[in-house]
């Protein structure tokens, strides 16, 4: 993974003290709570429910163990022992005292981390594939690309005060595991006919109040010119966004009111003064970028393979693990584990201090001391040799992190919810745990692959645009009630739910996914995945079940 | 007459300013220097020929700079507002103006300019800030500190890091080491630094002296250095002005050493030179930092195998001390490149094929490409080649330092 040199670890460090210095001018009434909000949110501290909620980024996903081990100490002695792994592959701590955040934030500068830029109106963390450097189906490690663009967006200092938050994310592989169609800025990384590396480049896609998936509007884009064409797209939306409603400030709504052929135009005529510039990529700075992410020293195939067949007959539950949370890695002898986050009970992407130390563990005995975080709230060992698993297996399990859930039912995105966001509806989860609940284990394998997001209010953090099953919490009248989406996903097919009818009541949130599930069990043809099932059928039919009392009405 | 924090060479003074705001368009000019909205400028400029004051124009957030394209000649100043200091577009437009259309006189940032903007304002190109009333434009002048160098290009005129690393790392350095510098000078007013007289060395006596740091320096004298060597110790003192206090050792446990072995018995075995070593260096520094809290080296990773692993901040158990290696993640090319930009006398040895320097009978000069070390104690194997000064001494060496 990518390490800091002097020049990370000095901007960091500055960081720190510019951050203490104005939280120190805050606390003495030098800072009005007006003047300070950019500051704190721009250094991830935003005000919650109930205390200042701290997010961390975790760059592109990609953690060592002695970060986590750190993760794990500030949940232990600044926060209630425990962290929440979030949708953009952050962590965040819900009860943070302002008091103490720069001190947090230097002890993250002492193990490369900082909490820079992951709220506010300006770039965020950047994203993709959390399988970035191992996937059988990669084209291109994204890493180094993600790293040139988390440096080149830090403290960038025109677009710091943007008209709203600007999300990128980047993917690498046929398959998209990094949902880039609903980023503010994405980009599709492929090689040319001439093996050259180039870039797709869509804009306006989004979540949120109005879900948009980004249309292309640069194709073939130079790798060595990708920040100049970002410059070029952020000067654009800095200039034109709309900054008189919070609600139409997204760079979608820009995109969407004069049409993506004229902004890719508008880009276009900007970007010609740019391109080539200086902030051109230099193979030097590449080279040494990529340098950081080349493959460890992997075992050879022969080596690392092992055949498990017996193990598996033998533990039914080893069995359903290797089928769920383990997938295949670059090289044969290899794996990528996912160590589930979704146990029923605790809410899906929470893990206590123990259990990140026990992650960080497994991390150094069975996957060269490095973890990624997905968009899905999981954690995933990345570089696993294939005789180590049962031995894996069995140690996950131990530490509570072997739920062999991945893809199914109970594998929930949430957001936090009404239970810790001051933005929320509606709880998520709750929800969460009461879907988790309502199917066993035979259930879940039964149904098979199904993504239910959960987001507590229309902000969409929970992703419920892109669930095959989407919940969204809406309020009625200070009451919480919820409406249901289907067919939504967020792979490289990325489509929106369509919302299903009227809201619905808390308790009636399980049924009505059972009735769904129904639908797809009774009209699946065999191999079919509840969202080829939904998009081959249409809504209708689900739209039926869904209000079983209006069909009898009719 | 408002006050304007001003930035000329990366340096902010505080300054009156004679100009006056006009925010309307068309309303009648004042006498004096005046700033009139752009778009009057361009509507009737020649018409201001006449007038005895200066002409600056502003701009407001929404209108696009381009207007100002060939129309910046005889042009006082550009003012950018900002209604609100949440509203970023003005550092589009700095930028712009800037870059695209080579205004390179006075560009001010007017409106709810607030401290915590600044240091991004002058990113942006922005070299003039009308602050919001009634704040303190002295504090508000040191946000340009916040930050010393920065990944990307801006209008600034900085080298960014995505585009000279080396020269972005060299930097980082050197402020990082100042940094530590005064972070060990305040947390232990008693630490003594132990110069070779090393080029390093030398460096970090520069950086200390520099700083105006309470760091004690010495160094020790074993009675084999080379003159050369000694002669830094003449050539630091004139130039930083500082005290180098020079430990000596005990003549007779030399004398001693001398009668039983020989005058020449590093060459004999590791043992006796060791003992050598031993005498007459890592005695005297346990004098030199006996009753200390701290004490600091030049020592770097990259000189010697047995320093490959070396922190910037350790704990010196033996002695009970903590022990700072402030250069630990320079390289030779760093320690050279801070020496040439701040003309720090070097021992002369080093431009003769000495890139370590020990007592003069245990030192030789290295061939090209051969290891920095090689010409240390260059008899024996390179994972022996310490003199003992940062290993932990014995229970015994430490009574005998008492």
């Amino acid at each position: 993974m990518y390490r800091y040199d002097a020049v990370d670890k000095l901007i960091v460090e500055e960081r720190v003290d510019q951050f203490r210095d104005q939280t120190r001018r805050f606390l003495a009434g030098e800072l009005s709570e007006d003047e300070f909000k950019p500051l704190r949110l721009q250094n991830g501290l935003y005000v919650q429910r109930h205390a200042p909620m701290l997010r961390v980024a975790i760059p592109y996903g990609m953690l060592s163990s002695d970060q986590l081990r750190v993760l794990a100490r500030i949940a232990r002695d600044y926060d209630r022992g425990y962290g929440h792994f979030t949708t953009r592959q952050n962590i965040q701590y819900n009860w943070i005292d302002l008091a103490q955040a720069p001190d947090i934030l230097a002890l993250l500068a002492t193990v490369e981390m900082h909490a820079i830029q992951t709220s506010g109106n300006c770039i965020r963390n950047t994203t993709t594939d959390h399988l970035a450097g191992v996937a059988a189906d990669e084209r291109i490690d994204p890493r180094p690309y993600c790293e040139l663009m988390r440096q080149w967006s830090t403290f960038n200092p025109e677009f710091a005060y943007l008209p709203r938050k600007f999300k990128v994310a980047f993917n690498g592989a046929a398959e998209d595991r990094a949902a880039t169609g609903v980023h503010d800025l994405a980009f599709e990384l492929r090689h040319d006919a001439a093996g050259e590396v180039v870039m797709d480049v869509s804009a306006g896609g989004g979540q949120g109040r109005t879900p948009r998936i980004g249309p292309v509007i640069k194709r073939d884009l130079p790798w060595r010119e990708m920040l100049t064409y970002t410059e070029a797209v952020l000067r654009a939306y800095n200039r034109w966004g709309r900054r008189d409603n919070l609600y139409k400030a997204r760079i979608k709504i820009l995109v969407e009111a004069i049409g993506p052929e004229r902004f890719a135009a508008d880009v276009e005529a900007e970007w010609a003064h740019l391109k080539g510039g200086i902030a051109q990529i230099s193979e030097d700075e590449f080279a040494r970028i990529a340098a950081c992410f080349a493959p460890p020293a992997y075992l050879p195939d022969d080596e690392a393979y092992a055949d498990l067949a017996a193990l598996r007959l033998a533990h039914r539950r080893f069995d359903a693990w290797l089928r769920r949370n383990v997938v295949a890695h670059k090289r044969p002898g290899y794996a990528a584990v996912t160590l589930s986050l979704k146990r029923t009970g605790p809410a899906p992407g929470d893990a206590t201090d123990a259990e990140m130390d026990a992650a960080a563990d497994l991390a150094d005995r069975f996957s060269l001391g490095e973890l990624r975080v997905s968009h899905h709230q999981n954690l995933i060992l990345s570089d696993v040799a294939r005789k180590d698993l049962f031995a894996l297996w069995q140690a996950a399990e131990e530490a509570g992190l072997a739920e062999p859930n991945v893809g199914l039912v109970t594998d929930i995105i949430a957001c936090p919810g009404g239970d810790f966001c001051a933005l929320a509806n509606a709880r998520a989860i709750p929800i969460a745990t009461a879907i988790q609940e309502r199917f066993s284990p035979a259930r879940q394998e039964e149904i098979g692959e199904l993504a239910i997001k959960i987001s507590g209010c229309i902000n969409s953090c929970g992703h419920h645009h892109v669930g095959h099953i989407g919940v969204l919490g809406v309020d009625k009248n200070g009451e919480e009630w919820y409406q249901i989406l289907v067919g939504g996903r967020s792979d490289s097919k990325v489509a929106l739910g369509t919302i299903l009818g009227r809201s619905i009541k808390f308790e009636d949130v399980p049924g009505m996914v059972e009735r769904l599930v129904g639908v797809y069990l009774a009209h699946r043809t065999p191999g079919e995945r509840f969202i080829d099932t939904a998009e081959r059928i249409g809504v209708a039919p689900f739209k039926a079940a869904a209000y079983p009392e209006k069909a009898v009405a009719a | 007459m408002s006050r304007l924090v001003r930035l000329a060479d990366r340096r902010a003074v505080v300054a009156g300013d004679g100009f006056t705001l006009v925010r309307e368009s068309g309303a009648p000019l004042p006498d004096g220097d005046v700033i009139i909205p752009a778009a009057d400028w361009i509507a009737r400029g020649e018409a201001l020929g006449g007038r005895s004051g200066r002409t600056g124009v502003w701009l407001g957030p929404a209108e696009d700079p381009a207007i100002l394209k060939d129309r910046l000649a005889g042009l006082a100043l550009v003012a950018v507002e900002f209604p609100k200091f949440t509203d970023g577009r003005g550092y589009s437009i700095g930028a712009l103006l800037r870059r695209r259309y080579g205004w390179t006189g006075e560009l001010r940032a007017i409106g709810e300019v607030l401290r915590d903007q600044l240091f991004y304002l002058a990113r942006a190109g922005f070299d003039a800030f009308a602050l919001a009333p009634g704040r303190d434009a002295e504090a508000a002048a040191r946000a340009f500190e916040d930050f010393s160098i920065a990944y990307q290009d801006a209008s600034d005129g900085r080298t960014p890091a995505l585009a000279d690393r080396a020269a972005a790392a060299r930097e980082a350095k050197i402020v990082r080491t100042r940094k530590l510098l005064a972070r060990i000078a305040a947390a232990h007013p008693d630490a003594a630094f132990a110069s070779s007289l090393s080029a390093e060395d030398m460096v970090l006596t520069d950086l200390i002296a520099r700083a105006g740091l309470p760091i004690r320096v010495f160094t020790l004298d074993t009675g084999r250095l080379h003159a050369e060597t000694l002669g830094m110790i003449g050539e630091a003192r004139a130039r930083y002005g500082i005290e180098i206090e020079v430990m000596r050792p005990v003549a007779a446990e030399v004398e001693a050493h001398v009668a039983a072995h020989g005058a020449h018995a590093f060459y004999e075995s590791l043992e006796l030179r060791k003992a050598c070593c031993f005498i007459r260096k890592v005695e005297p520094l346990n004098r030199a930092l006996a009753g200390r809290s701290a004490w600091l080296t030049g020592q770097r990773r990259d000189q010697a195998v047995t320093r490959g692993a070396l922190p910037e901040e350790e704990t010196d158990t033996a002695r009970g001390m903590a022990k700072f290696n402030p250069l630990a993640d320079w390289s030779w090319e760093d320690v050279l490149a801070y020496a040439a930009r701040f003309e720090v006398p070097l021992n002369p040895l080093h431009a003769r094929g000495y890139p370590s320097i020990g007592c003069e009978p245990c030192t030789r000069a290295i061939r090209p490409g051969e290891d920095p070390r090689a010409g240390r104690w260059w008899w024996e194997q390179a994972d022996k080649k310490e003199c003992g000064l940062h290993e932990q001494p014995s229970a015994q060496s430490l009574e005998s330092a008492a």
